[in-house]
């Protein structure tokens, strides 16, 4: 090992190894390789083998994992990365102004360093910051609204001045029509999310409920609460929970998937940042109820300011009793939980992705069978749910699943928090009782509407995998099946508002873009299909369009969806079948356009 | 519905296999082909290439957990929505797969182009021509015409991944079937895959590129052009060659091959599958000692005191030298010959009263796979027919000596230099009669009064027998050099000649005449052994 590894790194990095089995080799990888790269600003030869001699895995299999994840770089970067978001709602909100601003002013394009070293620029896939576009991270820092001229002064300073650490944004105040429940403690002034403040407002009483219930019964509650998935399949969670193994023998794990990255999407981010006990305490409650010892929290690597967050509710919680060892004094209740950091993939967000990625590999989905409940992280019995769904549960536990079930309608119960970005007036994050408003009434009444003289092109329901819904399909409510019947789904409850200033070529093509970029690469229909139908779009917003693309489009969108090994593959057709159908006319308009010009 | 099996219906066939079956082997023994890249019978399913996928239904379960029936009377069948991978679904009871609906068709056809999308149009200069799967299943799956206008996305090609083998990544379709193999199978953790999404490549860590002794297995597997044999490239398209089944000659393993040639060259070697002695694998030693077959130092004609001569001259003083020494005479034969030549030269040497017999043994270092230690493929067969001392070799340096005392006068020696058993030049020098059967000039044949060139395993038919006991024949895939024999002609020669009762006049006879005199080998003959090969203990059990 040619590198001489800081002492106190060298501490933390054996540290972060005793957070996993050490059978499993490869698993603290991740970690190992940020704090690498913070250290010594990228990921080189000496960094790729100090990494795999320390872990005692394959070279080759360290730099697969430099190479798959966008946030690591094999060469140096200048001392503040731009990472621009070029993602749908960002676009729509101006991030190609901001970008020509930058490369304007420090004279680089994308992936170049400035010759004083200071400044490399590169384009980031959504953010999760959608409603406060166009966004933009320096480093660890966070920046939101974004204009040309303020990203040039932000510039100049940081030039001059250096990085200063950005506060978390204030959380947006309730709108009437709200019914915050999981929100409830983070919207009240003064609550810090310190575990003081979560208790001062009730918090952990529901664990402390739960560890005088039979597990099952708390499974039940679940179940009977009808509270399906809030990450974007909507899957029933209790039923999830009942298929878990409990008589393999090995050990249970709880996953938390917090990788939101699905465009259009940024709820998960005001959960985790502000409210982190909420999550801790849904985490434990479900560790308990379905035996698992070990609960890991996997966040997205460009939410770096919710590691400390976290870590250090976690360190509160275990000093109070709330997590570790023997918890509330009931005898065999352990339960740690660890942070693991991901690097830059949307694909992490799929649950056996994130599960592979939590191994230290690249997150190359598995083929299903097995699944997680029998066989899932090391091979073990696994139960993977989203910040959000496990929020839930908590209330769930205080006041009954049958309370639960009784608000929403039926198929839908509850609340959830809904994002909506793009075109409207006032942007922003709610929670809704679930079928109680409909499309229009949120962009009309809650949203403020379209900005002055523009009309509306179409509304993206549940995140950009979700077909978008024409303005006739407005009427329909905020619910799982109401959105299923209009031909979409509500999934990650992202709500993306197109008007009239968006042209359909522009929205597909930075769509397909994000898939093609996402694609893990495992599958010959994702791996080919999504960048063949972003070149396809590319050609035809070139003006080099011919009459049968748009046909051709769909057709190719047809061959990936269904037939790849996860639903990316689906996720990147749903879009394009429902552009090419719906706005088949203006697609076949840009293409009829566009035939003078080669 | 026989222990431990089960029925289900593919294409309409019913087909009955043993439990764990996945629907892909399932298929082949229903007679379906159900086409597939990235499967592999001895590698951990990948299921990444979707060309498998085919429909399929289970019958439909009433919720007393008894198949619900229809007005038909038969099972009613729920068909899964999606197609399914056949290659990680296992055969059940009552499943029905159909491979070739029209949705089927469709999506096969849709993964046949994806792959070609942006695959080089290499086919005029690429090896594998002529046996790839890419060709083979656009044929048969695709829809023959391409859709795509883009631009191809472009990765390295002609890459050096070590000595024995080119990397083509345009070519690859990053199936994983050679990582899994090394990974797996070889048991060096070197090749990855680096990038993502279309910009996917397959490679090895600088410095660390395979180097085990399998390494080419992943050229056999590789379904596409992207791995190639660096020693096979640009040599022969694989439509001019023909296939030969033979059996490796390099150590005691006795892998099963196919020799490959045209016109008179061997040009590669492959494995067979034979699922008791190599499964689908050889290694690489063997795989690529096949050169010197084909070694233009290869003795073409026979020599009688160093000069050319003809058969019957050669043959005629042969005789006159091996009997002037009668009496006198020592045996060292090789357990690389078959086992029919080592029957003839035992024969043979107890007719000149030759009792001193022996074999030259070889070794090395077995491997953690297949190969042997023992490096010669037929020291069972040399112990069959009585011509190797126990242990094989230990009375080699008895021989010596009796050639330095002056004992031993003549040696008779079958495909051996005898330097390498402590019977160099000077020794030799003493002979007065010293006939040699080999195939390369060497510091034996240069002091042999007679030599007649024999032929080599790709010359000849023969068999030999493994370490463990398992006899299997080989096939001539290239006729002899020059006017070199099989040794089991020259011997039979040599023996007719000496004595005109004992006429092998055929292998077949040869065989017959082994079969009966040596009992593990009774009942058996060439054509029993087929080309999988018998395991002597059973033969001989079945026919005693």
């Amino acid at each position: 090992m040619a590198l001489d590894v800081p002492a106190a790194l060298s501490r933390q990095i054996d540290e972060i190894i005793t957070h996993y089995p050490p059978e499993q080799k490869p698993a603290p990888a991740l970690w190992l390789l940020h704090l690498l790269q913070e250290q010594y600003g990228s990921l080189g030869q000496e960094q790729v083998e100090w990494t795999a001699a320390r872990l005692g895995i394959p070279a080759i299999d360290v730099w697969g994992l430099v190479s798959f994840y966008p946030m690591f770089t094999e060469k140096p970067r200048g001392k503040y990365h731009l990472k621009v978001c070029r993602t749908l709602s960002c676009e729509m909100g101006g991030c190609q102004g901001v970008l020509q601003a930058i490369q304007k002013h420090l004279g680089i394009g994308p992936e170049q360093t400035t010759p004083d070293g200071k400044f490399t620029l590169s384009t980031f896939e959504c953010l999760a910051d959608c409603g406060n576009g166009p966004v933009m991270m320096v480093n660890d820092e966070h920046f939101a609204n974004l204009t040309p001229e303020k990203t040039t002064a932000l510039l100049d300073h940081i030039a001059q001045s250096g990085l200063e650490e950005q506060p978390l944004p204030p959380v947006q105040p309730a709108h009437p029509a709200e019914k915050r429940l999981v929100m409830a403690k983070l919207s009240q002034p003064g609550y810090d999310g310190s575990l003081a403040s979560y208790q001062a407002a009730g918090g952990y009483q529901a664990l402390r409920k739960a560890v005088g219930m039979p597990p099952e019964a708390i499974v039940q509650e679940v179940i009977d609460s009808k509270l399906r998935g809030r990450g974007g399949a909507g899957f029933p969670t209790g039923t999830k929970w009942k298929f878990i193994d409990k008589k393999s023998g090995k050990p249970i794990y709880l996953v938390c998937n917090c990788d939101e990255s699905e465009p259009g999407t940024f709820k998960d981010r005001v959960l985790i940042h502000r409210d982190p006990h909420l999550l801790l305490e849904g985490i434990a409650i479900t560790c308990f109820a379905l035996g698992a010892k070990v609960g890991y929290i996997y966040i997205r690597g460009e939410f770096p300011k919710a590691v400390a967050i976290v870590q250090k509710a976690i360190d509160e919680a275990r000093a109070a009793n709330l997590l570790g060892k023997n918890i509330l004094g009931v005898e065999g209740f352990d339960c740690e939980i660890y942070l693991h950091r991901g690097a830059g993939a949307y694909i992490c967000g799929e649950e056996t992705g994130l599960i592979e990625s939590l191994e230290g590999k690249r997150a190359y989905p598995r083929i299903k069978p097995p699944f997680p409940a029998i066989s899932g992280l090391f091979n073990c019995p696994t139960v993977v749910n989203n910040v959000e769904t496990l929020c839930n549960i908590p209330q769930i536990i205080t006041n009954g699943g049958a309370w639960f079930a009784g608000m929403g309608v039926p198929g839908s119960s509850g609340t959830r928090l809904v994002c909506v970005s793009g075109a409207v007036v006032k942007p922003g994050y709610f929670e809704f009782e679930m079928g109680k408003l409909t499309l229009r009434q949120l962009i009309f009444d809650i949203c403020g509407g379209l900005r002055e003289g523009r009309t509306l092109k179409g509304v993206i329901p549940g995140g950009s995998s979700m077909p978008i819904l024409t303005p006739e399909q407005l009427d329909v409510t905020l619910d799982f099946d109401a959105i299923q019947k209009a031909g979409s789904m509500a999934g990650s409850g992202g709500i993306i508002v197109l008007d009239d200033t968006t042209q359909i070529i522009d929205a597909a093509l930075n769509i397909a873009k994000f898939y093609a970029h996402e694609s893990c690469g495992q599958c010959t229909p994702c791996r080919e299909g999504t960048l063949w139908m972003e070149k396809m779009l590319h050609r035809i917003k070139d003006g080099q369009g011919r009459p049968e693309d748009v046909d051709l489009l769909w057709d190719v969108a047809d061959n990936i969806e269904a037939k790849t090994i996860c639903a990316l593959g689906t996720a990147a057709a749903w879009p394009v079948k429902a552009f090419t159908t719906k706005y088949k006319a203006e697609l076949a308009q840009v293409i009829a356009s566009g035939e003078g010009k080669h | 519905m026989a222990e431990g099996t089960v029925k289900l219906t593919i294409d309409g066939n019913e087909v009955e296999v043993p439990r764990g079956t996945n629907v892909v082997e399932a298929a082949k023994k229903a007679g379906v082909e159900i086409p597939h890249y990235c499967y592999h019978p001895k590698l951990p399913i990948a299921g990444n290439c979707r060309m498998c996928l085919v429909s399929l239904g289970m019958p439909r379960m009433t919720p007393e957990r008894k198949p619900e029936i229809g007005p038909d009377g038969k099972p009613v069948i729920g068909f899964m929505p999606a197609p399914q991978i056949a290659c990680n679904t296992m055969a059940a009871e009552g499943m029905v797969v159909q491979t070739s609906t029209p949705a089927i068709v469709k999506a096969r056809q849709g993964v046949m182009e994806f792959l070609l999308i942006n695959h080089p149009l290499d086919c005029p200069i690429c090896d594998q021509a002529g046996e790839c799967r890419l060709q083979e299943f656009a044929v048969d799956y695709g829809k023959g015409e391409s859709r795509f206008v883009e631009h191809k996305v472009h990765k390295p090609k002609q890459v050096e991944l070590n000595a024995k083998i080119t990397l083509d990544n345009e070519r690859c379709i990053l199936c994983s079937r050679c990582e899994r193999f090394m990974r797996h199978v070889a048991g060096q953790d070197c090749l990855g895959f680096v990038q993502r999404g279309s910009h996917t490549e397959l490679t090895c860590y600088p410095g660390q590129e395979p180097r085990t002794n399998y390494d080419l297995n992943i050229v056999d597997i590789c379904p596409v052009g992207a791995l190639t044999s660096t020693d096979f490239r640009f040599r022969q398209r694989a439509w001019f060659l023909k296939e030969t089944k033979s059996v490796c000659p390099n150590c005691a393993t006795g892998c099963n091959t196919v020799v490959w040639t045209r016109e008179g060259e061997v040009l590669r070697q492959t494995p067979r599958d034979n699922e008791a002695v190599n499964q689908c694998w050889m290694c690489d030693y063997g795989r690529l000692n096949y050169k010197f077959v084909n070694d233009p130092r290869r003795l073409q004609q026979p020599l009688v005191g160093g000069r050319p001569a003809d058969w019957q001259a050669a043959l005629s003083k042969a005789v006159q030298v091996l009997q002037g020494a009668q009496g006198a005479l020592a045996a060292v034969g090789s357990a690389r010959a078959a086992t029919e030549e080592l029957f003839l030269f035992g024969k043979l040497a107890r007719l000149l009263g030759a009792d001193l017999i022996d074999c030259v043994p070889r070794q090395g270092e077995a491997d953690h796979l297949l190969l042997n230690a023992d490096r010669n493929p037929n020291s069972r067969g040399a112990e069959l027919t009585g011509v190797a001392a126990d242990p094989l070799g230990s009375r080699l340096s008895a021989i010596a000596q009796g050639v330095r005392e002056g004992r031993i006068k003549g040696l008779l020696v079958l495909g051996e230099d005898l330097g390498k058993c402590g019977i160099g030049p000077e020794l030799l020098a003493k002979l007065e009669a010293l006939v040699v059967i080999d195939l390369l000039p060497n510091g034996t044949t240069e002091k042999a009064g007679v030599v007649l060139p024999g032929a080599s395993f790709a010359e000849k038919r023969g068999s030999f027998v493994n370490a463990k006991g398992r006899i299997q024949r080989f096939n001539p895939a290239i006729p002899p050099v020059g006017e070199a024999r099989p040794e089991w002609q020259i011997l039979a020669a040599l023996l007719r000649s000496l004595d005109p009762a004992q006429d092998y006049s055929t292998l077949e006879g040869v065989f017959a005449g082994m079969a009966q005199e040596i009992p593990a080998l009774a009942g058996l003959s060439l054509g029993r052994i087929g080309d999988q090969g018998v395991e002597l203990t059973t033969a001989a059990a079945a026919a005693g």
